[in-house]
């Protein structure tokens, strides 16, 4: 689902953001990408959606390189990755039905698509009969809850979740993760770049370790 | 609700939501289309009376007392066969005096004690298809035996020729002037509108936004307030010139052959311009913005 192979990023100067990353997940996998600040994870994360084009080596993703789709099909890429932010980045003036809605309109779906769909990953993360609520009425962790239901509103078979619980209390980065992985039961390859040691630990998932821009640990049932 | 649908109604919704700022964008162009307006209006009347005074010219030939009636046969036919002659009439002694006295209405002493002794020459009044050849034709009517004076004014004719293209050239100076403040002040407006929509054009690009959809509301919100202003300056315009219109044909007359065109001729030539000039500052206006701000 996810390939790098023989990736290089550099940035200004031959400063090596990525040094030579060889990497693959497989479709309905869940794995987190840890390690700390500076250490390539976020130029990881912007190669994968085409935010940044690699400087040598090749990115696969669902079977396509990346590096070669043309500018106009990038948008089609991104719909593949539902993306989830550390801040959630939702429209407080739009309420949490419309959000979803205005993730729903870009792909163009249908009226009725819209609404059933809206319907529907609401009642995954647990927040049915919240449709009408604006974001600043729902707490840090519901928030984040409705920033998940947009990025799966669309369907996509990868999630990629940039610290999706830095901003949140223990108790409900737990429940996030809970959510997050029955979306991974149903199929979807989930992808987390997280500095939640506790978590990572004990979920027990793959773990891949970046320092340097270069792969220091990648392991099947690994912690941080 | 379509996607397009959508689209229009997020430029409408940005509109709204950058309300003051829609609002005096639009006031700055209806007042640049308002002053445009006037021009095209002023133009298009010393045009119309440009055109109506080259139609009217044309030039008075004196003829000798002594031409017999055979000589000024000849006469005519020989003007009437010169380039560009469009009509010759010959005006009798009587017909000279009756225009003289339609002349002098108001100072009918002048001619008095004159009904006797005519002493207006006979003439042939020569009219011209077109005006440039004016200075051709007296030539060569001077040249007639029997002709002892043409009277052509050619200095007021080109004077007013002139002024209509000095006119010509300064309204689309102004127009151009017009033209690229207002598509500025658009682009400037949707500058400011991509800048407060930057959360949403984060997020849908990450969602996976085509760059249409990005920059389609943008380009409607530009479009709806150059429609917009192109019909609230055409009503403002269009009032203003029919309340003035009573008023107008006096101040024509007093300034003599100038007439004003009623708004029956102008008000369709008025509203293509407008619509054409707010659909393209709308558009180029918005789309230079994007081009430029708007990293998709």
């Amino acid at each position: 689902m996810i390939e790098f192979v023989n990736v290089v990023k550099k940035y200004n100067h031959d400063v090596k953001a990525l040094d030579d990353i060889n990497l693959k997940i497989e479709k309905g996998e869940f794995a987190f990408l840890v390690g700390p600040s500076g250490s390539g994870k976020s130029t990881f994360l912007k190669l994968m959606i085409r935010e940044e084009e690699a400087t040598s080596g090749k990115i696969l993703i669902d079977g396509k390189d990346v590096g070669k789709i043309k500018q106009k099909e990038i948008p089609y890429l991104r719909r593949k990755i539902g993306f989830v932010f550390q801040d959630f980045r939702l429209l407080y003036d739009r309420t949490v039905a419309e959000n979803i809605a205005f993730a729903l309109r870009i792909i163009e779906a249908s009226e009725r698509e819209i609404r059933s769909q809206t319907k529907s990953v609401l009642e995954m993360v647990g927040l049915s009969g919240k449709e009408n609520y604006y974001p600043n009425q729902l707490s840090g962790g519901e928030q984040q809850r409705v920033a998940l239901a947009r990025a799966l509103a669309t369907k996509p078979p990868i999630i990629i979740a940039d610290e999706p619980t830095g901003n949140l209390d223990p108790s409900t980065a737990d429940e996030i993760f809970k959510t997050l992985l029955e979306i991974n039961a149903r199929g979807t390859t989930i992808l987390i770049v997280t500095h939640a040691r506790d978590i990572v630990n004990r979920l027990n998932k793959r773990v891949i370790a970046l320092d340097h821009g270069k792969i220091v640990k990648d392991e099947e049932r690994g912690g941080y | 609700m379509t996607t397009r649908t959508y689209l229009i109604k997020e430029g409408y919704e940005n509109l709204k939501k950058h309300g003051g700022k829609t609002v005096s964008t639009m006031l700055i162009i209806c007042a640049t289309m308002l002053v445009l307006g006037i021009f095209i209006i002023l133009l298009q009347n010393v045009n119309k009376n440009v055109e109506t005074v080259r139609l009217q010219q044309g030039l008075q030939a004196l003829i000798e007392d002594t031409a017999t009636a055979e000589e000024k046969e000849y006469m005519m036919d020989k003007i009437k066969n010169i380039e560009h002659v469009k009509d010759v009439e010959y005006l009798d002694k009587n017909m000279a005096y009756e225009d003289a006295k339609e002349l002098f209405k108001d100072q009918e002493y002048f001619l008095e004690g004159l009904e006797n002794v005519n002493i207006f020459p006979e003439s042939f009044v020569v009219t011209f298809n077109d005006i440039e050849y004016g200075d051709e034709i007296k030539s060569q009517v001077e040249k007639i035996d029997g002709i002892y004076k043409v009277k052509y004014d050619e200095s007021t004719i080109q004077a007013v020729i002139a002024l209509s293209k000095i006119a010509n050239v300064f309204l689309l100076g102004i127009g151009a002037v017009l033209l690229v403040v207002s598509i500025f002040i658009i682009s400037n407006t949707i500058k400011l509108a991509v800048y407060s929509n930057k959360r949403e054009i984060f997020i849908m690009r990450y969602i996976g936004a085509t760059n249409k959809f990005i920059k389609m509301p943008f380009i409607i919100e530009g479009t709806i307030m150059g429609i917009l202003s192109a019909i609230i300056s055409f009503i403002v315009i269009s009032l203003a010139y029919v309340v003035l219109y009573a008023r107008l044909p006096q101040i024509g007359s007093s300034l003599g052959v100038f007439g004003f065109m009623p708004y029956s001729t102008l008000w369709y030539q008025i509203l293509i311009a407008y619509v054409v000039l707010g659909l393209f500052i709308g558009i180029f206006g918005s789309a230079i913005s994007i081009k430029k701000y708007l990293k998709v």
